[in-house]
C-alpha cells in the first residue's frame, strides 16, 4: 500500500512538474468564472413550446423583422453571461435553463472535450515513468512489477478525479450561488467522468507498457476513442432502423459484425447517454435515440457499463503481464 | 543456495530475441556460473557488450535469465523481499527530475520497504554524507552529472543494503566524490556488507575489490584475485604480482588470445 501511495503522490508531483495540473485548473477556474459571471432571467414557468422545447420561437413567419419581434415575446426571459455582456433569449425557466448549463458542462465540456483533452495531457505520464534508464532502479525495489504500474494508473486516476471534483464542485457552487437552484445530480457526473477516462485510460497503458512512446499514446488511444464511439453509435443507429424497417438495407453478417464489435469495445456514447440519465436531461431535451427499441436489442446501461469495465480490466491485465516479462 | 553467498550464478545463460517472432535472438551471458560471498567486494570487467550489465540486471530481476540459477543473498531471484536488502546504482540513471533530492531518498526509501522516519534521518545523514545536504530542496534537473552520481550513491545506500551493485558508479565524478565512493565501500566492507563494482575503470576495481571475474562475450574468462590475473596474465609473469599493470594483465582477454 505505501507503495501504491508513494506512486499516487509522485503523480502528482509529475503533473504539476509537466504543467498539466496547471492547465486543468486553468480550465477548470475559467469555467466556473463564466458561470459566476452568468445569470438567470426568468420567468417562474416556460412560455414557448413546454418543457420539451429546444427552439425559441414557434410560430412561423417570413418578416425577418417580425420573426425576431415573435421570439423576444415567446422568450421567458434571458441568460446573460459576461456579467450582462452578452444576452441569450430563453424559452426556459430558470430550472431547467441550469439544467441545460449543466449538460454543456458536464456531457459537452468534461465529458467529451474534457474526457479527451485529459487522455492527450495524461498520456506522457506512462511513457516518461516506464524510461528504460529511470525505471530501472524501481524494478530493482521489491514491489512486485504489476503494483509498480498498478500504482501509476491508480495515480492518473487519482489525479483525474481530483481535477474532476473540483471542476463539477466548483461550477456547481457557482451556478448554485448565481441561480440558488443546487441540483445534487449534477455531483454524478463525477464518477462517470471518472469512469470514461479511466476505460480509455487503460488503453493508453497498454500502449505505453508496448512502446513506452508518448506519441503512439495520444493517437493511439485518441483513434481507439473514436472507433469505439463509432461503433457503439452505429450500433444503436442500426438497432433503431431495424425497429423501423425490419427488412433492413444492412446484412446479417455486417449486423453480427457490429454487434459483436458493440460487446467488445468500451461505449463512450452510452457514457454519454448514462450521464444525459442521471442529468435528467431527458426530462428536458428529449433524448438522442429511442431507448425502448434499444432495449428491445438488448441494451442496457449497466450491462454497457459492465462489458466496458470488463474491457479495462482485460486491458489492464493484459499490460501487468507483458510488463511482467519485459527485460529493461 | 546458502547464506554466505551473497549472489550466485549457476549455468546462467540469457537471449534476447530479435526478429520477426523472436527467431533470430543475440545471447548477452553464456553459461555462466559464479558465486560473491557476503562481505566480498566483486568487480567485473570486460569490454562493452561482454554482458556485465546484463549480469548485474538478472541478479536484480531487472532482466529475466533464459536459463540457468540465480541466488540473491540466499534466495532464488524470482523472491523479490531479498531486493530490500539490496542497492543499486544504474550505469545511467534519470531520476525524475520534478523531485528534491530529499524527496527522491525518501520515495526509493519507501519502495524499499523502509519506515519512513527511518528514511527521514538516514536521508539526511546520506546527503549530508555526499556533500547534497546544502543541495537537498533544490529540484533534480537542475544537478550535475557529477551531483547525480552523488546522489545515485547516496539512493542505493538509503535501505543500508546488505548488498551493494554499482554499474559505472563513478564516471562523472570529481576526485573528492571519487574519494567518498571509496572511502563508502571500503567502510561497508569492514562492516561485513557485500558490493559488486562493475567498472572500466580499473583503478576502482583493483584498489576495492577482493576478486573479480572478466566478461568476455557473455561468457566468464576469469575469476580470481587482481594480484592472480597479474601473475597468471600479466606481461612480465617472472616478476612478483604487482608489477605488471592490471591494463596489460587484461590485454589477452581483451584481443582474444586467451579463453
Amino acid at each position: 500500500m505505501t507503495t501504491v501511495i508513494w506512486l499516487i503522490r509522485d503523480t502528482f508531483r509529475q503533473s504539476l512538474a509537466s504543467g498539466v495540473f496547471w492547465i486543468l485548473l486553468a480550465v477548470t477556474l475559467m469555467a466556473t468564472a463564466l458561470c459566476l459571471s452568468m445569470r438567470v432571467e426568468a420567468t417562474s414557468s416556460p412560455t414557448a413550446a413546454g418543457p420539451d422545447a429546444l427552439v425559441v420561437g414557434h410560430r412561423i413567419t417570413n418578416d425577418a423583422a417580425q420573426s425576431r419581434q415573435l421570439d423576444q415575446e415567446d422568450a421567458a426571459g434571458h441568460l446573460t453571461v459576461a456579467y450582462g455582456a452578452i444576452r441569450i433569449p430563453l424559452a426556459r425557466d430558470v430550472r431547467n435553463t441550469v439544467k441545460f448549463l449543466e449538460l454543456i458542462l458536464a456531457g459537452g465540456v468534461a465529458d467529451t472535450l474534457g474526457v479527451l483533452l485529459t487522455l492527450v495531457w495524461t498520456a506522457g505520464f506512462l511513457p516518461g515513468f516506464l524510461d528504460r534508464r529511470s525505471v530501472s532502479v524501481l524494478l530493482a525495489k521489491p514491489a512486485p512489477r504489476w503494483m509498480l504500474l498498478a500504482g501509476k494508473y491508480a495515480g492518473v486516476l487519482a489525479f483525474v478525479l481530483f481535477h474532476a471534483m473540483l471542476f463539477v464542485g466548483l461550477t456547481w457552487l457557482a451556478i448554485g450561488s448565481r441561480t440558488g437552484i443546487w441540483d445534487a445530480a449534477y455531483l454524478y457526473s463525477i464518477p462517470l467522468l471518472l469512469l470514461h477516462f479511466s476505460v480509455f485510460f487503460s488503453v493508453s497503458l497498454l500502449l505505453a507498457v508496448l512502446t513506452r512512446s508518448t506519441v503512439v499514446c495520444v493517437f493511439g488511444t485518441i483513434v481507439f476513442w473514436f472507433i469505439a464511439w463509432g461503433m457503439n453509435y452505429g450500433r444503436h443507429v442500426l438497432a433503431i432502423q431495424a425497429q423501423v424497417a425490419p427488412s433492413g438495407r444492412f446484412s446479417v453478417a455486417m449486423n453480427a459484425v457490429v454487434d459483436v464489435g458493440y460487446w467488445v469495445l468500451p461505449k463512450p456514447a452510452d457514457f454519454g447517454m448514462i450521464l444525459y440519465d442521471s442529468l435528467g436531461a431527458k426530462n428536458f431535451f428529449g433524448s438522442a435515440f429511442d431507448m425502448t427499441a434499444l432495449a428491445a436489442h438488448g441494451f442496457s446501461l449497466w450491462l454497457s457499463v459492465l462489458t466496458s469495465l470488463a474491457f479495462a480490466a482485460y486491458m489492464l491485465f493484459a499490460s501487468a503481464q507483458r510488463f511482467s516479462t519485459i527485460d529493461y | 543456495m546458502q547464506e554466505a553467498l551473497a549472489a550466485s550464478f549457476e549455468n546462467v545463460t540469457k537471449v534476447f530475441s530479435r526478429g520477426l517472432f523472436g527467431r533470430g535472438g543475440v545471447v548477452a551471458l553464456r553459461d555462466v556460473s559464479l558465486s560473491i560471498l557476503s562481505g566480498e567486494v566483486f568487480g567485473l570487467v570486460g569490454l562493452n557488450r561482454s554482458g556485465k550489465t546484463i549480469l548485474v540486471k538478472t541478479l536484480l530481476s531487472i532482466c529475466r535469465p533464459t536459463s540457468g540459477r540465480i541466488g540473491r543473498l540466499g534466495r532464488d531471484w524470482r523472491d523479490r523481499s531479498t531486493l530490500a536488502r539490496v542497492g543499486y546504482v544504474h550505469e545511467s540513471q534519470a531520476f525524475p527530475p520534478y523531485l528534491t533530492a530529499a524527496r527522491l531518498l525518501q520515495y526509493y526509501g519507501a519502495l524499499s520497504r523502509q519506515p519512513a522516519s527511518r528514511i527521514r534521518r538516514r536521508g539526511k545523514e546520506l546527503l549530508e554524507r555526499v556533500g547534497l545536504a546544502d543541495r537537498s530542496r533544490e529540484a533534480i534537473g537542475r544537478f550535475s552529472k557529477g551531483m547525480l552520481q552523488r546522489l545515485a550513491l547516496a539512493q542505493s545506500l538509503v535501505n543500508d543494503p546488505e548488498l551493494l551493485v554499482l554499474d559505472e558508479p563513478s564516471e562523472g565524478m570529481d576526485l573528492a566524490a571519487r574519494r567518498l565512493f571509496h572511502d563508502v565501500i571500503r567502510q561497508r566492507k569492514k562492516q561485513g556488507r557485500s558490493a559488486i563494482l562493475v567498472s572500466h575503470d580499473l583503478s576502482d576495481i583493483e584498489r576495492l575489490c577482493d576478486r573479480v571475474a572478466v566478461l568476455r562475450g557473455g561468457t566468464v574468462a576469469f575469476v580470481g584475485s587482481v594480484a592472480q590475473l597479474k601473475n597468471e596474465f600479466g606481461a612480465d609473469q617472472s616478476s612478483p604480482a604487482g608489477d605488471s599493470s592490471f591494463e596489460e594483465a587484461l590485454e589477452p582477454f581483451y584481443a582474444g588470445a586467451r579463453h
